[in-house]
């Protein structure tokens, strides 16, 4: 049988973990496969309905104002959104590679960095929602025309709203999780376990959040 | 022992030049940086253009500016091109599924709008009508005061 | 490491099993009939669970069947008795249509996701997977009883929803919009239809997390010597379902939600153009479109039915195979084929939708796609006859309901190739013809299936055998029943009955089957009497029935035969063994079978050889 192959690795052959993974970390790639699906098939839905739409909603007209700067500012505040959330994914690589060298106190601070940006990306997400809000959108209500001046159908504030609120979501519980690891590493826990792999997990669904507004703001604010 | 001796080969592998990651990191940032400005010039050329084909062009060109963002933060951030070979396998293949996906469901949304200009005239004239305030929705009435957004 | 951590399920590192759940060697914690038999993180006990529950919904999903199969025999009696029982539902002791149509709905939902999907996979891939690929339990042990637990609060949440006033969930099993979208539509569009949703919502959370499980569990913690190839076809089987279930579960999710957005919070993402009669109103929805729904219900559908068959595909190779005493014939072409399907099962969802308003042309390029799951299901079914043939068969009860699944699967099959084509379709949509096929090729057939693993794996679960006679009274009256019951139904189809319909005494040309309608509902009747049968068998079985007493009573090859007769929590007393061989060593250098444990000798032939 295993005779004379020394040379490579063999992965596959069992007892040993064929990804060189912990199960754990192969669980949350697999867990974001599945919520890549969801919001998958929410952003498809959405791209359904305005293939089926004669003419849709002009985002630089609907998303044009800044806090304190008034309106005409199309894009403005979302690419601030939008830098917000990739500064945060930057400390967030910074804390898991602070963990792999043991380095708690990197890895506090790049979690505290990342916990504030998510905090923050909220913070513009609940502005826009209520400024939006106050223009009259809302689920079920669209003031906004079409680009071409027709009156649209409101299913454009209702995918805007659903699925924001559903990647706002996914920040919420990615900062409850990042919280839960920073009081973690506090207490010492992964300094006592000897490895900070949690964070990594962590880390990994912080990125999907991350990776998930690149196709939020593509569909939404720019095409 | 066998399970130290395993515990060791799942780590050792993180046990790399954090020096050099973290200029890779610092590298991806900016690429990510520069890919979202041009991005974000390229909606702004949107407005000033009228040609829909033009318009498309560029769609088409932010789109794939999309992809490649997806590409650096999967790649780099996540890490999944350190990882071996056949673990980026079993997640990047079934992502090819959403080619099908994709297109299918498109293909008959657009299927389906053509059908309903066909069918429902009415529809159609209904929707190349101007409209001359901002419209509402299903929903309860909003006295949507415009703040020069809708003009 | 402290173990506290490990057995919480939060253990970081370890990819195998021994540090896993070394408590079980030494000391024993004191378990409490609670941390045994209801918050158990066992595997086994798990399974279990899941196993009793699939049992409890199969009866209430079966019942319905009887109800509703009672008033389509006998149109034009009354039975005193349910209304009895179901009150204003069965008012003058006949079935009112809402709630035939409640019926037919739950009938379908419980059957398809509560004892198919959960009560199947739930049972088999949480028993055998750790068994078969030696490991002491499952990857995550707390997430994979959560994930029971998930399982338990959506069946709740159904259950109650039968008791509501207004009903059940009553738009079909798909739940369509705008139907199931408006609640002024009909009765079972109020609360019913929410709590469905949730319900099912649930159930997705439960499904998520045992097949994340069930996949980490199948890559990462195999043991030594167990390499992909060497598995059996079971843990293939329930690899791929796994894999099926994780992709596809979270567009339904999607779907749902928008649902239930379009319920309560006034959008119109499926909703258009509605004149609703019941309350003489135009809805001011515009702009959205029912068949985004039915797509993003088929995209998990379609996988949804290989999700129920895959399973007993690989439960029916490894059951037909030890009980042949042969080895299965072309392993990797059966693994390569339920690849292909669960590819395929991606790609098809739409020959689902033919006549509902999809695109002509996308229509042709799903036939075609649709067309091309017909010869991986050929190679299987090839393989299964090949396996058996010149075997030295063992009629055990738990045989029988293989070689029935291989019989099924091809009655069922072929009707597959009518329907897969969207010409044939516009005629055969929504009549019994499609019913026919669906039951045979998923119901029937996965039935047969599981019930092929219950009989072969009750000694493994409870250290008892299930009683022989009334299991060959349960195979034969069930394989006949069924076929009655089914077969007939292609001949109504094929005249244009249609599916759902309460009542067919007001069409001339379908009067001629109300013998036919009357035959079937009898039959279903003695299939359900004898489902009861089985029960009874199981559930004394596992109290009175013969003990088992040799470790390995069927004579198999697989790893779960080397565990004790009652293993504990963890599995094996001592090490886990090493594997050296693949699971199909039967009648191997005149040998009857050799065990995956044992070391392949010098002088043996080379692995696979016959």
């Amino acid at each position: 049988m295993a005779q004379a192959v020394p040379a490579e690795q063999k992965w596959w052959s069992g007892g040993k973990s064929p990804f060189n993974v912990e199960y754990g970390k192969l669980m949350m790639w697999y867990f974001l496969m599945s919520d890549a699906f969801t919001f998958g098939a929410f952003l498809i839905s959405y791209g359904t309905i305005r293939f089926s739409s004669n003419s849709w909603p002009d985002p630089n007209e609907v998303f044009q104002s800044f806090p304190g700067l008034g309106s005409g500012l199309p894009l403005m505040f979302v690419s601030l959104m939008t830098f917000i959330l990739i500064i945060s994914s930057v400390t967030m690589v910074l804390a898991v590679q602070a963990g792999h060298a043991m380095d708690k106190k990197a890895v506090v601070r790049n979690l505290i960095l990342t916990i504030i940006g998510g905090i923050a990306f909220l913070s513009c997400q609940a502005w826009e929602w209520t400024h939006m809000f106050h223009e009259g959108a809302w689920w079920g209500s669209n003031p906004f025309l079409n680009i071409d001046g027709t009156k649209a159908s409101t299913n454009f504030t209702n995918f805007f709203f659903t699925i924001t609120g559903f990647h706002g979501f996914h920040v919420f519980s990615g900062v409850i999780i990042n919280i839960i690891m920073l009081i973690m590493t506090l207490n010492d826990v992964f300094e006592r376990r000897g490895h900070y792999l949690m964070i990594e997990k962590a880390g990994l669904y912080w990125h999907f959040v991350d990776l998930v507004w690149v196709f939020v703001f593509t569909v939404f604010y720019l095409v | 022992m066998d399970n130290l001796h395993e515990l060791q080969e799942v780590t050792h592998h993180h046990e790399f030049d954090r020096e050099a990651s973290r200029k890779e990191v610092m590298r991806v940032t900016v690429i990510l940086s520069v890919i979202t400005l041009i991005e974000l010039a390229l909606g702004f050329w949107l407005m000033y253009i009228d040609g829909e084909f033009f318009r498309l062009l560029i769609k088409g060109v932010i789109c794939v500016l999309m992809l490649a963002k997806a590409f650096y933060i999967v790649a780099y951030f996540m890490h999944l091109k350190h990882e071996l070979r056949n673990m980026i396998m079993t997640i990047v293949v079934p992502l090819l599924l959403f080619v099908w996906f994709l297109v299918a469901f498109l293909y008959d949304g657009n299927s389906y709008k053509n059908l309903k200009n066909t069918y429902d005239p009415y529809h159609y004239e209904q929707s190349k009508t101007k409209a001359e305030k901002p419209a509402h929705g299903a929903g309860e009435t909003k006295d949507a005061k415009k703040e020069g957004s809708v003009e | 490491m402290s173990q506290e951590v490990n057995l919480h399920g939060q253990s970081e590192v370890i990819t195998t099993h021994e540090v896993h759940h070394d408590e079980h060697h030494g000391h024993h914690h004191k378990e409490t009939f609670i941390t045994k038999y209801i918050f158990s993180q066992d595997h086994k006990m798990i399974a279990k669970q899941f196993l009793v529950t699939g049992i409890i919904w199969a009866i209430i999903g079966g019942l319905f069947s009887v109800l509703f199969r009672l008033q389509l025999g006998y149109p034009n009696e009354s039975f005193p008795f349910l209304e009895t029982i179901l009150g204003k539902w069965a008012a003058g002791g006949k079935i009112q249509p809402e709630f035939y149509y409640a019926l037919i709905t739950m009938h379908g939902t419980v059957l398809v996701f509560f004892v198919l999907t959960a009560g199947l996979s739930g049972t088999f891939s949480n028993f055998l997977i750790p068994l078969q690929v030696g490991a002491r339990d499952m990857a995550s042990p707390f997430m994979n009883m959560l994930s029971y637990w998930f399982f338990f609060a959506a069946s709740v949440l159904m259950v109650s929803s039968l008791f509501v006033q207004t009903g059940p969930a009553s738009g079909g099993w798909t739940s369509y919009p705008p139907l199931s979208a408006l609640g002024d539509a009909s009765e079972g569009s109020k609360i019913g239809m929410d709590l469905w949703l949730i319900s099912m919502a649930l159930f997705v959370v439960n499904s998520l997390l045992g097949s994340l499980n069930y996949i980490s569990t199948i890559l990462n913690m195999r043991t030594k010597g167990m390499s992909m190839t060497r598995v059996p076809l079971t843990i293939w089987a329930l690899f791929f379902t796994a894999v099926l279930g994780v992709l596809s579960f979270p567009v339904l999710l999607s779907g749902f939600i928008l649902l239930l957005f379009d319920r309560h919070a006034g959008t119109s993402f499926y909703l258009s153009d509605i004149f609703l009669a019941s309350t003489q109103k135009a809805l001011p929805n515009e702009g959205g479109s029912a068949i985004l729904y039915q797509h993003l219900f088929w995209f998990l559908g379609h996988p949804e039915v290989y999700i129920i068959i895959l399973p007993t595909m690989g439960l029916v190779s490894d059951v037909m195979s030890a009980n042949a005493r042969k080895p299965i014939f072309g392993y990797m072409a059966m693994v390569a084929s339920m690849f292909a399907i669960c590819v395929l099962a991606f790609l098809v969802w739409a020959h689902h939708m033919f006549v509902t308003g999809l695109n002509p042309f996308l229509g042709s390029v799903f036939v075609l796609l649709t067309l091309l799951i017909a010869v991986p299901s050929a190679i299987k079914v090839f393989n299964w006859l090949t396996t058996l043939w010149r075997g030295n068969l063992r009629f055990t009860p738990g045989m029988l309901f293989a070689i029935g699944f291989v019989s099924m699967f091809i009655s069922g099959g072929l009707t597959g190739i009518f329907l897969g084509n969207s010409t044939l379709d516009i005629h055969l949509h929504d009549t019994y013809f499609v019913i026919a096929h669906f039951h045979i090729v998923m119901g029937v057939s996965a039935f047969f299936g599981m019930f092929a693993g219950l009989y072969h794996w009750f000694p493994k679960m409870f250290g008892r055998y299930m009683n022989n006679t009334l299991a060959y009274i349960h195979f034969w009256i069930t394989l006949v029943g069924a076929y009655l019951i089914f077969w007939p139904m292609h001949y109504q189809g094929f005249a244009g009955v249609p599916r759902r319909y309460l009542d067919f005494s007001g069409w001339a040309s379908f009067n001629q089957f109300e013998g036919l309608n009357r035959f079937i509902s009898i039959v279903t009747i003695v299939v359900f009497a004898i489902q009861l049968l089985f029960v009874f068998n199981f559930f004394y079985s596992m109290f009175k029935g013969r003990r088992v007493t040799t470790q390995n009573p069927w004579q198999a090859t697989t790893l779960e035969w080397t565990t004790p007769i009652n293993p504990g929590h963890g599995n094996w007393e001592g090490e886990i063994p090493e594997v050296h061989r693949w699971a199909y060593d039967y009648g191997k250098d005149g040998r009857d079978f050799i065990p995956q444990t044992e070391p392949v000798s010098k002088t043996e032939s080379p692995e696979g050889a016959h």
